[in-house]
């Protein structure tokens, strides 16, 4: 049964930590709070169900179609809208007006989908087979989502650790203003940030569509765990984000099962609360940072 | 110039006499199909928004069946079209409260269809009280609206009062002596595990396992593997549509191997079928005591195929059912007395309607005509396994899992 509870904790942290790292890129680069940034994950979760149910796409091919959308998305949205917020608006003031900006999105986006496609939970079955292993049963869809959300953040820290433009993005998360006197490229790292951010937050969809119902209104909890997981991470640090997604999870499962199932709130956010008493920064942020 | 103006005028007069005529003539058929105005609001958005479709679905159905038909029958004049004025509430009883106020008084509604679920219910019944208008429940069911005494709004549903013995004669009946229970902490599962749990208690049957979560909840291994734990021989899983799958999810990876598992709302929720079939479906239960096969129902398949057409799912049984009835208490009251409020109130607190699900009738605000039921999924099919007297198949004990 402990085995049982911290593999899902595990697997349940892996799909918080890919959404939270994807947040964190957006944060930790521009300073814009996503609050619809679980809106994405709805919207590639219906990309993954329509696909499957309309042309029999399967989800693993929506792993690459939705994070393609997503991410486009992304791109039109700083195109459009943030390149010119954040040439406009400096320092703390991004912030709050990008939480307007995303607040307003965020109803569109909800209440768009709501509108082609009513409130109706939509569900399909794929990798729904149970996989046993050393005293462990878990569905395959708990499996893919696990190895979707290592390669997934792989393939980020990797770019972030061994690439030019990674170190470039690492540098503007670390001081912007520093970036940009020593010529890095402020407005390609903006643009990675926003297609790779969005793409992940898609992707991250795609893939709880596989086990959970898909409705208009399921990224709000994502958001509220994304922020909770970032803030307790440390704001713009991608490790942090990986550690307190995983954090999270193992509270929701194995923490639930030692005091109670009603206790889960209070253990998420009192941990929360806890960290930002004794550590403002975050459990793996600086002080100081930003 | 001056005789050609006479002869205009002169036909202007006549023409003008003519468009005059045309324009009573037109202007007394527009008032003759002026559309009966019938409010309503629905959670489109917010925590339920995922559970009312199936509930506006049926009122839609029943809106546009009437309109083809003719138009809405009116004691003492012409039938007439039905519009809907509805409003998204935000799964927020408060803003029930203020719709349904400004739907009276602004919108000038003739009548009014209820709201989705049991607090939205209760919210709206001292408005019913004060504007004196005639409200028939549907998706609620609560001890409370008795409590609160209202005499223009009825309950569609049983009360968990009347609901939870019949529960556990059924359990009785199948010689089930354990539970575990798992409820939701939203009020109408919360109210109903209070007159659940003396009743288990007076039949002698064990209560195991027992927990309660919040509406936040996203894991249930934790709950599920207590319930493994103490082996029970029943899973009362006192749930909505979304921990209802979740729970299926979880008891599949934990081969939760108990004969009789319960799910309050969901297994008769079209997604329900889309995210599980075969063995993961067959054998769960949920609340309900409706089915097309019951043939002492004619009304009964029609419903079930009309719905399937034009919504191309299936309804769910228990609330578009009962959504869908008190479309047809309201129109056969408003045929036999009109829309006068007061004389609607009276005929629908006295007479017997007949309805999709049989009979309705009520006694104060209860339904007394209908016996609360089970329901139980049986080669994909959802068959009525409790009250015997319309039981359409036999309980059989669930056999694990795929």
């Amino acid at each position: 049964m402990i085995a049982q509870l911290v593999f899902v904790g595990l697997t349940t942290g892996a799909i918080y930590a890919l959404i939270a790292v994807s947040l964190n890129l957006i944060y930790g680069t521009m300073r814009l709070l996503n609050i619809g940034h679980g809106d994405m994950a709805m919207v590639g979760a219906y990309i993954s169900f329509w696909l499957f149910t309309l042309a029999d796409v399967p989800p693993y091919v929506s792993f690459l179609i939705a994070p393609a959308v997503s991410g486009l998305f992304g791109l039109l949205l700083y195109r459009g809208m943030f390149a010119g917020l954040l040439r406009r608006v400096q320092g703390d003031a991004v912030e709050g007006s990008s939480l307007l900006v995303f607040f307003g999105i965020s109803m569109v986006v909800q209440n768009s989908a709501s509108l082609l496609f009513s409130g109706t939970p939509r569900a399909y079955r794929y990798f729904d087979g149970i996989v046993e292993f050393g005293g462990i049963a878990v569905t395959e869809s708990r499996l893919v989502a696990l190895a979707v959300a290592v390669v997934a953040i792989g393939a980020v820290l990797a770019f972030l650790k061994f690439s030019i433009w990674g170190l470039g993005v690492r540098a503007l998360i670390q001081n912007r203003a520093a970036s940009a006197i020593v010529g890095i490229n402020v407005d390609f790292a903006f643009t990675f940030a926003s297609v790779v951010g969005f793409a992940l937050a898609g992707l991250a969809g795609a893939v709880i569509s596989m086990y959970q119902a898909v409705t208009p209104f399921m990224g709000g909890p994502y958001t509220t765990v994304g922020f909770v997981v970032i803030i307790l991470g440390g704001l713009g640090n991608i490790n942090g984000a990986i550690i307190g997604g995983l954090v999270v999870g193992l509270l929701e499962t194995a923490g639930i099962a030692l005091t109670g199932p009603n206790f889960r709130d209070l253990l998420i956010y009192g941990v929360f609360i806890a960290v930002l008493m004794l550590r403002p920064q975050g459990l793996f942020g600086r002080k100081g940072a930003h | 110039m001056g005789t050609k103006n006479r002869k205009i005028t002169r036909r202007t007069v006549l023409a003008g006499a003519a468009a005059t005529g045309a324009s009573f003539a037109i202007h007394r058929r527009a008032r003759a199909v002026e559309p009966v105005k019938i409010g309503f609001t629905m959670p489109k958005t917010g925590y339920l928004g995922v559970a009312c479709p199936v509930a506006y679905q049926a009122y839609e159905l029943w809106r546009d069946q009437v309109n083809a038909a003719g138009g809405l029958k009116i004691a003492g004049s012409e039938p007439r079209p039905i519009e809907f004025i509805s409003y998204d509430d935000q799964s927020e009883p408060s803003k029930t409260v203020q719709i349904y106020q400004k739907m009276i008084t602004q919108d000038k509604v003739d009548l009014l269809l209820s709201p989705y679920g049991t607090p939205f219910h209760l919210a709206l019944g001292p408005v019913a009280e004060r504007h004196k208008f005639p409200i028939v429940g549907s998706t609620s069911n609560s001890t409370l609206l008795r409590d609160l005494g209202v005499k223009y709004m009825w309950a569609g549903q049983q009360a968990p009062d009347v609901y939870a013995p019949e529960m556990v004669k059924f359990m009785q009946s199948v010689g089930i002596d354990s539970a575990s229970m798992l409820t939701l902490q939203l009020p109408a599962s919360l109210e109903f595990k209070k007159f659940l749990t003396p009743e288990l208690e007076k039949a002698g049957i064990r209560l195991d396992a027992n927990d309660e979560y919040p509406n936040s909840i996203t894991d249930m291994t934790a709950m599920v593997g207590s319930v493994k734990a103490a082996g029970s021989k029943a899973v009362l899983g006192l749930s909505y549509p979304l921990d209802s799958a979740l729970y299926v999810k979880t008891a599949r990876e934990m081969k939760i191997d108990v004969p009789m598992q319960l799910l309050f709302i969901g297994p008769a929720l079209p997604f329900f079928s889309q995210q599980y079939t075969g063995a993961d479906l067959e054998g769960l239960m949920t609340i309900g005591e409706w089915s097309p096969s019951q043939t002492a129902w004619p009304k009964a398949k029609p419903f079930y195929d009309a719905y399937m057409a034009k919504w191309n799912e299936k309804p769910d049984y228990l609330d578009s059912v009962i959504s869908y009835a008190s479309c047809e208490i309201l129109e056969q009251a408003v045929a036999k007395v009109g829309l006068d409020h007061e004389k609607l109130r009276e005929v629908i607190s006295t007479d017997t309607f007949d309805t999709i699900k049989g009979p309705i009738k009520f006694d104060g605000n209860d339904n007394v005509a209908t016996k609360p039921g089970l329901l139980q999924v049986q080669n994909g099919e959802l068959e009525i396994v409790w009250p015997k007297e319309i039981a359409t198949a036999t309980f059989k004990p669930k056999q694990g899992w795929s």
